[in-house]
């Protein structure tokens, strides 16, 4: 930081475009009227991650063939990755967000990749295909639990 | 709580994929706001800036081919920048402390960890309507002041002389569920910084209240 530094006061303010109160002012309700929206976006929440898993099995298809540029593949298993856990917890599939982050975890240390790490992969991806098809929302109650204590299991083994 | 009325405020959602981008339009159109644009990446945002007089961005950090921080950057120093001023919230699910100071210093205005909720979208529009910060020009930064608040016990010298009392007019005036939760938010990112060295390996990620703390000084 220099001693040259400007300040600029910018030319407009949000101040002059908002009210405060009055009817379409944002209050409880509408907070509530909100989170009511994102809940009834659940059932196509489910559709979109089952999209996002096609994409997953589509680049673990190709680093197991060893097909194609191995880290563009992982990165791209980490974007679809890191796009299921960001969704998950607004849906509350936080047991998907817990998995995802796992995911992208592994996926962005990886600097090569051997049987050993697709193996993981192969795990996480196996774990966000059952919190989908048995719609494992929450912390997945005891079933997801199970899961995500067989996964800590499962990858420090492989 | 009455609070504020977005319905003359125009919002543009810049984000790859079109699920989330969805997401955020249906929470801003059920807190009342009815001008929304979506842009697909950082290049399309920019393109679209041109023409579309946004008052707030909502901007993911990962995006191809122009990632979110690139966005931020061409649009408060690009010499072709449409409006190098427009308050910008950070979406992202990266928030790891280095993540995080490194789009402070971009020129984000707030940063938005994922999941997100309608909560904490509003929480940060509130910030921003509440908190008009200056902009500072300093070396090859250009954005809001990062200064939210002023320290009364900070001895160190002045690095930034030109700057002395710019930012009075935001002392106090975080939200108040942030009050609530500053103080201990406020060590456990501290900790968590002390963790975070540069040893190369995992760095924790931040939660919400925990990053606004580590904003707000």
């Amino acid at each position: 930081m220099s001693d040259d530094s400007e300040t600029i006061q910018p030319p407009t303010n949000l101040q002059n475009k908002v009210e405060k109160g009055g009817p379409g002012a944002v209050d409880l309700d509408a907070i509530a009227r909100a989170e009511k929206v994102i809940a009834n976006l659940a059932g196509d929440y489910i559709n979109w991650a089952k999209e996002d898993l096609i994409k997953l099995e589509n680049a673990y298809a190709k680093l197991k063939k060893g097909d194609g540029d191995q880290k563009e593949l992982l990165l791209g298993v980490f974007n679809v990755a890191h796009d299921m856990k960001g969704q998950g917890g607004s849906f509350d599939y936080e047991l998907m967000t817990a998995v995802g982050d796992k995911l992208c975890r592994l996926v962005e240390k990886l600097d090569k990749i051997g049987p050993k790490e697709i193996e993981k992969i192969r795990v996480y991806v196996d774990a966000m295909q059952v919190i989908i098809g048995h719609k494992l929302n929450g912390d997945g109650g005891k079933e997801g639990q199970q899961l995500l204590m067989g996964l800590e299991v499962l990858v420090q083994k492989s | 709580m009455a609070d504020y009325n977005l319905s003359r405020l125009n919002f543009l959602i810049v984000d790859d994929n079109k699920h989330m981008r969805a997401l955020v339009k249906s929470i801003l159109h059920a807190l009342g706001v009815k001008s929304i644009l979506e842009a697909g990446d950082g290049a399309d945002a920019f393109k679209e800036l041109r023409h579309f007089p946004a008052d707030v961005i909502i901007c993911d950090w990962s995006m191809q081919p122009l990632d979110g921080l690139d966005f931020v950057r061409m649009v408060r120093t690009g010499t072709d920048s449409p409006n190098p001023f427009v308050p910008i919230i950070m979406l992202t699910g990266h928030t790891e402390m280095h993540r995080v100071m490194e789009a402070r210093d971009s020129g984000v205005h707030e940063f938005l960890a994922k999941p997100i909720s309608a909560k904490g979208i509003y929480s940060r529009i509130r910030t921003i309507i509440e908190n008009p910060r200056p902009f500072i020009r300093a070396g090859i930064y250009f954005g809001p002041d990062r200064r939210r608040k002023e320290n009364p016990n900070y001895n160190g010298p002045e690095r930034r002389k030109a700057d002395k009392g710019e930012v009075e007019g935001s002392v106090g005036s975080i939200s108040d569920k942030l009050k609530d939760n500053d103080d201990k938010a406020k060590t456990k990112a501290k900790a968590k910084a002390k963790d975070d060295g540069d040893d190369g390996g995992d760095t924790p990620e931040l939660s919400q209240d925990e990053i606004n703390a580590l904003l707000n000084g």
